[in-house]
């Protein structure tokens, strides 16, 4: 069992103290995952505070031995998507990615000579368009899995979908960042990682800006 | 951008201040709601009249009936119960669970009262009576199991809402089974399966009001 889960049992079971165990694992992880959908740190916090509030309001309900992030994802993501129904205005384009902003904000690479780092731009600017072309439910899963490091199962739970479902859109989301990289210099930029995970290292450099 | 203690400490007032059951707490409120539901259910179902053989052989009762508790039983396990994951089962492999139990109850009830040659049809006995006796058993235990998860459903409230109603169906069909001697195939449809998607339909509307989360 993981720390946080053993921790959350201990919590279930009314030990005050093993919450800190559990937001010290959570929290950040959390903290990720929103301001992936999120640009207003105030929206954020609220989110984050209120995931915690359900978790500790429901945690009479917790399977001591079940794991912790997916539940907590699974909160986060539901409060999200009610916090962009109640109000648009807060919610800064909830389950929207700006691929414009994402391109600007990505940490600029390290190399000084100029057409490499044209071509990392281009690169980047490929990935970036095809990643904010992809349906909300493939970027849905392209993050839980690719980003956040969930497993099929877990990913598809809090999606509610199946994990054929979630292959599938997995597949897809490959089939697109690879369509983007389909000029041979761009291919052999990202050929030794995949797409898969070029675009989800773009991703945390986003988070990293 | 990171999280600041500020912030931590913030968190961590607001879930002191808030009260929340212990899992202890939780699994005794859920076994009152439900043993609540359960005992309403089987009031109505004594208040019906109780176990009806007429002129069915016993042997026949206590097949059908055996039968139909071990396959409400399993069916009742799969949708009541969460497995290992706090988010719950699948919807998948929900509704699967749903499907096969309620056919297979029917056509366990028809094959054994087929075998006893009990499959004829009862002129005005159409089914309604059953069925409105199994949606109303099943309707309390359906609310107890709702009332007992409220608010703690962050992913499918539809879904599990519609298992709860579709296990509820079951266990009234437990019941009504003993009730009722027709066999008759329309009237095992109409009587005794209808209600299952009747409560299931139920469990699916409420299950959106009552199981999912909402800001605190």
């Amino acid at each position: 069992m993981s720390i946080v889960g053993e921790a959350m049992g201990r919590y279930a079971q009314g030990d005050m103290a093993a919450f800190v165990v559990v937001y010290d694992e959570v929290a950040p992880r959390l903290e990720r995952f929103l301001r992936r959908h999120l640009r207003e740190k105030a929206a954020i916090e609220d989110l984050i505070q209120q995931t915690f509030l359900q978790m500790h309001g429901a945690r009479g309900s917790f399977i001591v031995g079940a794991e912790v992030l997916p539940w907590a994802f699974a909160i986060a993501r539901r409060l999200m998507i009610d916090l962009g129904r109640q109000s648009k205005a807060r919610h800064e384009e909830c389950l929207e990615m700006d691929g414009d902003e994402l391109a600007a904000g990505l940490a600029a690479p390290d190399s000084s000579n100029a057409e490499e780092l044209m071509d990392a731009q281009e690169t980047r600017s490929r990935l970036v368009a095809a990643f904010g072309q992809l349906s909300g439910p493939q970027r849905s899963a392209f993050e839980l899995v690719k980003s956040e490091g969930l497993s099929h199962a877990e990913a598809a739970t809090i999606l509610g979908t199946t994990v054929s479902g979630i292959k599938l859109r997995l597949h897809r989301s490959y089939l697109a960042l690879r369509a983007a990289l389909s000029e041979p210099a761009l291919t052999a930029a990202v050929a030794s990682v995949g797409p898969g995970v070029a675009a989800a290292k773009l991703l945390a450099a986003e988070e990293r800006r | 951008m990171s999280l600041s203690p500020d912030f931590k400490q913030r968190v961590l007032a607001s879930v002191a201040d808030m009260p929340a059951p212990t899992r202890a707490q939780v699994t005794r409120a859920r076994a009152w709601l439900l043993a609540c539901g359960v005992a309403g259910a089987i009031a109505i179902f004594f208040l019906e009249g109780g176990m009806r053989v007429t002129s069915r052989p016993p042997s026949l009762v206590a097949l059908t009936s055996l039968g139909t508790a071990v396959i409400a039983g399993v069916g009742m396990w799969v949708l009541f119960t969460r497995g290992r994951s706090v988010l719950g089962r699948p919807g998948s492999r929900l509704l699967i669970a749903a499907l096969a139990s309620s056919v297979l109850f029917v056509a366990w009830r028809y094959r054994i009262s087929a075998s006893y040659g009990f499959i004829e049809a009862w002129p005005g006995r159409p089914g309604f009576r059953c069925l409105g006796l199994s949606v109303l058993t099943g309707a309390l235990p359906l609310l107890g199991a709702l009332l007992s998860w409220r608010r703690s459903v962050p992913v499918s409230p539809v879904a599990t809402g519609a298992a709860f109603g579709a296990g509820a169906g079951l266990g009234s069909a437990l019941l009504v089974d003993l009730w009722c001697p027709v066999s008759y195939l329309p009237h095992l449809l109409l009587g005794h399966l209808l209600p299952i998607g009747v409560l299931a339909l139920l469990g699916g509307v409420l299950g959106s009001r009552i199981l999912r989360i909402w800001w605190r």
